[in-house]
């Protein structure tokens, strides 16, 4: 047959096919039209007839059993044709939907850019969430894992090396327990001298976290023995960065403190947060010890398998108490106990709430993008009423019209999504890169499968919002009346109008929220910086040294550095004054060191009070202007050797203990030592805070470098200048140079500098949250605007006939802001009700502002109602402006 | 004589390229074509034409047989022509071989 004859049959045979309901029916008939004909063939030659229906039925087999082969392939065919069918028609609606909002490239922008970012920013914070709060530790079972501590509220105390070995002897319930001090030691190489930050930690450490070495080994009940040859473990950056990742460095010497270590173990790169900032290890080697205290240790436990931890609480209890009379020459505190915490709850601190905020903040940005667009979308199906009547006319089901809207849906969210990816990407590597000082464990974060899964989870659930609300319209709609009324929407389209109005009024009532939290921050975060520190913190550099206990192992040594430094560094051309002190404002302080007054002890047994504790030089008052209010400061007399122990107090601490009297010449026992000889306080000056900007604290008591006291070798020079600070800071550095080449000058900073790190955290937060918020306003203006300038182009006849039968301009454009106000406000008014509950969890991130701030609370309103007034004014005006004659005249 | 394994679809197929047909039409004409010497059973004949629907090679629809009865024809697609001349090419191959051996001279 020929390519026409092939034409001529396909006038019978139509070849596009269509899809076939009854396959089963479909079978037979093939099979009974086969048998028929071959009958009638038969008959024809002669045969009867039913002698013709038996031997056509014997020729083709088995009809029965062919009948269910063929069905069963027939029905493959068919579910085949049918998938065919419908991605043919999906890829006809994404083509068709790609080129309809080709046509409108700034609203499909829009969509994609807010919800994109919405997306985005969610995943991001989700994925801090989930690798921080979410996850267990990075330790095997972690779980099981305790941090012990003595519980004396409000504080928790560190232990001391008699608590520990107590605890280490007694308990029964924990599998292992071990105790480990975060540590700074020198480290010398060569010409090179560099401060590292490390453990002190029992042998059991490593074993109780279950972490290994790549290299070499940890530790064991031989290197903690007092005498024992030390040694350390490093960390794998340590290793790279100073030992060159020589896999042959075991058992190599490296000097930490002026004193040799063996190398005897090398971390793996990814550690868990207790071992993360560390880099090295070195074995504690704690003998038994004199008295209680001093408490520096940070015990763990790991709890044997399926022991409830209250008994291993009241066992801690009942050690605690067994022990208290061994120490009571040093040790006297009977409120405090032993207590014990989860230790993922320990490492996270207060981060959770705040990033729970900030997932919170994010999700309600996404969900009013998402409320945005499907408003946007709903005007766009509302606007092409005739276009969606045409079709429905030419045949188009309602299931096929919604598919076709889907579709739209479709590729927002596709795009949407991936830019969302892109977005997260980059806030995840953001929040790794800059976010590590303020979130533990921020090394897990990672864009891994169930944060991938939530990215998926959230474009969906934004995907339904703006793609099902206006879908609601495009089916509902009675097409065939749109297309009569020459496509002008008229009254079918009053579910639309009323979905509308809801996403503005929702949009408002989201965006108020999130408004009133960033106002509060806003609010908390410029007290904060007018805090007065407490001192004069223009012109004054700080850098921090710290002396190897091997080259200077008196404190006369030190002394004598300090003076000499001090004098050396106060002769530089800028610099005015030099103090030196162990602690820095606004945030370290060296000690917190519980005390007893002479005058008034605490009831026998009970908790001493405490405060930060610093040593400090003569002349540091004066470099700091530390205003001296009673008294005097410490003289050359404090750092004889036989000189009387005094101290030096705040005013803060003056009033908390002696308020309305002088502190002056008061007696304080130190150190819950009864024994001990008082001292004596000479002097009062202003309040500096040493516990960050936003905690007045409870005072701060000084005292000078002084013999008895031991050897508390680093601290901090301040450095009066008259010029720059920053430019004093390499010939200080070269004086120190000259002086010991061994002594690191480390983190040198302004105080301008410093006041303003420390208010890091909080200004993340309020710039992060505010610029939600602004986010959030916007979209809600975006919104406020479009339903009405819809409702304008929707009234322009009515609103002409007004103005044609003496309406006034000015009237009518009330009227449009009127109604455009009905909305914003109830959105406005929900939303604020919603805040009163909702920053409540923003209260301990506050700081001299209440969560219920009445001036943040009637500020957000007047703000929003204000520029919802201005959106809808442009509108408004365009009403006024209506040319009744030119209007009338076009129908 | 019977079908050897696998020729069926390659027989249908060629049958089908010269325009529609429904299945009944195919085995009148293969037995017709080969004078008789092809036995073709019809079941196998359908099952041949749905499985090769199911893979692209003909496709088909509902039509009126000459005698206005409902009838289902095939048709050959673009994909069932590329299958018959590979499939041909194939049979050659084979048969020439087959001769090339049995025709041998044993010495």
């Amino acid at each position: 047959m020929s390519e026409r004859g092939f034409r001529g049959v396909g006038r019978i045979v139509r070849f596009r096919r269509p899809l076939r309901e009854h396959v089963a029916r479909d079978v037979d008939d093939e099979i009974r039209f086969h048998l028929e004909r071959r009958a009638e063939e038969l008959v024809a030659a002669g045969s009867s007839e039913s002698e013709a229906h038996d031997r056509a039925r014997a020729e083709f087999g088995d009809p029965g059993r062919a009948s269910q082969t063929l069905r069963r392939e027939s029905g493959r065919t068919e579910r085949r044709f049918r998938l065919a069918e419908h991605v043919g028609n999906f890829r006809r609606d994404l083509r068709h939907a790609a080129r309809s909002l080709a046509k409108t490239p700034g609203l499909a922008w829009m969509i994609v850019g807010t919800v994109g970012l919405g997306i985005g920013a969610t995943t991001a914070m989700f994925s801090v969430v989930h690798a921080v709060l979410l996850r267990p530790l990075p330790y095997p079972e972690a779980d099981r894992i305790y941090r012990i501590y003595t519980d004396s509220p409000p504080y928790e105390w560190p232990f001391s090396v008699a608590d520990y070995q107590a605890l280490e002897e007694q308990q029964t319930r924990f599998e292992t327990v071990a105790g480990y001090a975060n540590v700074t030691m020198t480290l010398n190489r060569d010409e090179v001298a560099e401060r590292l930050t490390g453990k002190t930690v029992t042998w059991s450490y490593f074993p109780l976290l279950g972490v290994s070495t790549v290299l070499g080994r940890g530790f064991t009940e031989a290197d903690a023995d007092p005498g024992a040859e030390p040694t350390v473990v490093v960390s794998d950056r340590l290793w790279n960065r100073f030992l060159d990742g020589d896999p042959q460095v075991i058992g190599e010497a490296v000097r930490l403190d002026g004193r040799i270590y063996t190398v005897i173990g090398v971390l793996p790169r990814n550690v868990g947060p207790l071992e993360a900032d560390r880099e090295f290890f070195v074995a504690a080697q704690w003998g038994p010890p004199p008295r209680r205290g001093p408490f520096f240790i940070r015990a763990l436990g790991r709890l044997e398998p399926g022991t409830d931890p209250a008994t291993a609480q009241e066992e801690l209890q009942i050690i605690n108490r067994r022990i208290f009379p061994l120490w009571e020459e040093s040790y006297q505190n009977q409120d405090a106990s032993w207590g014990m915490m989860d230790l993922k709850r320990q490492v996270l601190g207060d981060v959770g709430s705040t990033l729970v905020i900030v997932l919170g903040a994010v999700a309600f940005v996404l969900v009013i993008a998402s409320v945005n667009a499907a408003n946007l979308l709903l005007a766009r199906v509302a606007n092409r009423g005739r276009e969606l009547a045409v079709r429905a006319a030419l045949g188009a089901s309602r299931k096929r019209l919604l598919q076709h809207l889907w579709a739209e849906s479709t590729i927002l969210a596709v795009c949407g999504a991936m830019l969302g990816l892109l977005v997260a990407v980059l806030g995840i590597w953001l929040i790794e890169r800059f976010g590590a000082d303020y979130i533990p464990r921020a090394q897990e974060i990672a864009l891994g499968g169930p944060v991938v899964w939530f990215l998926l989870a959230i474009t969906l659930g934004s995907a339904l919002l703006f793609g099902l609300v206006p879908s609601v319209r495009g089916g509902r709609a009675r097409l065939e009346q749109t297309l009569r009324s020459g496509g002008r929407t008229t009254t079918d389209a009053v579910t639309s109008r009323r979905l509308r109005r809801a996403l503005v009024v929702a949009q408002f009532a989201i965006a108020a929220p999130l408004l009133v939290g960033a106002g509060l921050l806003l609010g908390s975060l410029a007290r904060l910086q007018r805090v007065d520190p407490g001192f004069d913190s223009r012109n004054l550099l700080t850098a921090g040294v710290s002396l190897p206990a091997a080259a200077y192992p008196e404190t006369t040594d030190i002394l004598s550095f300090l003076d000499e430094a001090q004098s050396r560094i106060e002769a530089l051309p800028g610099v005015s004054a030099v103090g030196f002190a162990n602690g820095r404002p606004p945030d370290h302080y060296p000690m917190e060191n519980n005390f007893d007054l002479v005058d008034r002890p605490v009831p026998a047994g009970s908790t001493e009070p405490s405060v930060p504790w610093i040593s400090a030089t003569p002349a540091f008052f004066g470099a700091l202007e530390v205003p001296l209010l009673e008294g005097r400061t410490f003289d050359e007399t404090d750092v004889a050797g036989d000189a009387a122990p005094v101290l030096i107090v705040d005013h803060t601490w003056a009033q908390r203990f002696f308020p309305g009297e002088s502190a002056l010449g008061r007696g304080v026992r130190q150190g819950g030592c009864p024994t001990c000889t008082p001292f004596t306080i000479v002097g009062v000056v202003g309040s500096a805070r040493y516990t960050g900007l936003d905690d007045p604290g409870g005072g701060t008591a000084y005292w000078p470098y002084w013999p008895l006291l031991g050897t508390d070798r680093q601290g901090y020079f301040f450095m009066r200048t008259s010029v720059d600070p920053l430019s004093i800071l390499p010939s200080m550095r070269a004086v120190v140079r000259e002086m010991d080449p061994s002594v690191p000058v480390e983190n040198a900073a302004t105080m301008r500098e410093l006041l303003r790190a420390s208010l890091d955290t909080p200004r993340y937060l309020t710039v992060l949250l505010s610029g939600f918020a602004f986010i959030a306003l916007l979209l809600s203006i975006i919104g406020i605007y479009g339903v009405m300038s819809h409702f304008v182009q929707r009234h322009t006849r009515d609103i002409a006939i007004r103005i044609a039968v003496g309406g006034r301009p000015a009237r009518v454009s009330r009227t449009v802001v009127g109604r455009g106000m009905r909305l914003a406000g109830l959105g406005v008014l929900l939303g604020i009700g919603a805040s009163f509950v909702l920053t409540r969890f923003l209260s301990a991130l506050l700081f001299e502002v209440g969560s219920t701030d009445p001036r943040t609370f009637a500020a957000v309103p007047a703000l929003m109602v204000g520029v919802a007034i201005l959106a809808c004014l442009v509108p408004a005006q365009r009403a006024a402006a209506v040319d009744p004659a030119r209007i009338l005249r076009e129908d | 004589m019977e079908l050897w394994k696998g020729t069926l679809d390659s027989l249908v197929l060629k049958t089908l390229s010269g325009g529609p047909m429904h299945g009944y039409s195919v085995t009148r004409w293969i037995r017709e074509q080969s004078g008789g010497t092809l036995e073709v059973e019809d079941a196998a004949l359908y099952q041949s034409l749905h499985r090769m629907e199911r893979r692209g090679w003909v496709e088909s629809q509902w039509g009126r047989s000459e005698n206005n009865r409902r009838a289902k024809y095939y048709r050959i697609t673009v994909r069932g022509r590329r299958e018959l001349r590979r499939q041909t090419g194939e049979i050659r191959r084979y048969v020439g071989a087959l001769f090339q051996v049995l025709e041998t001279e044993i010495a």
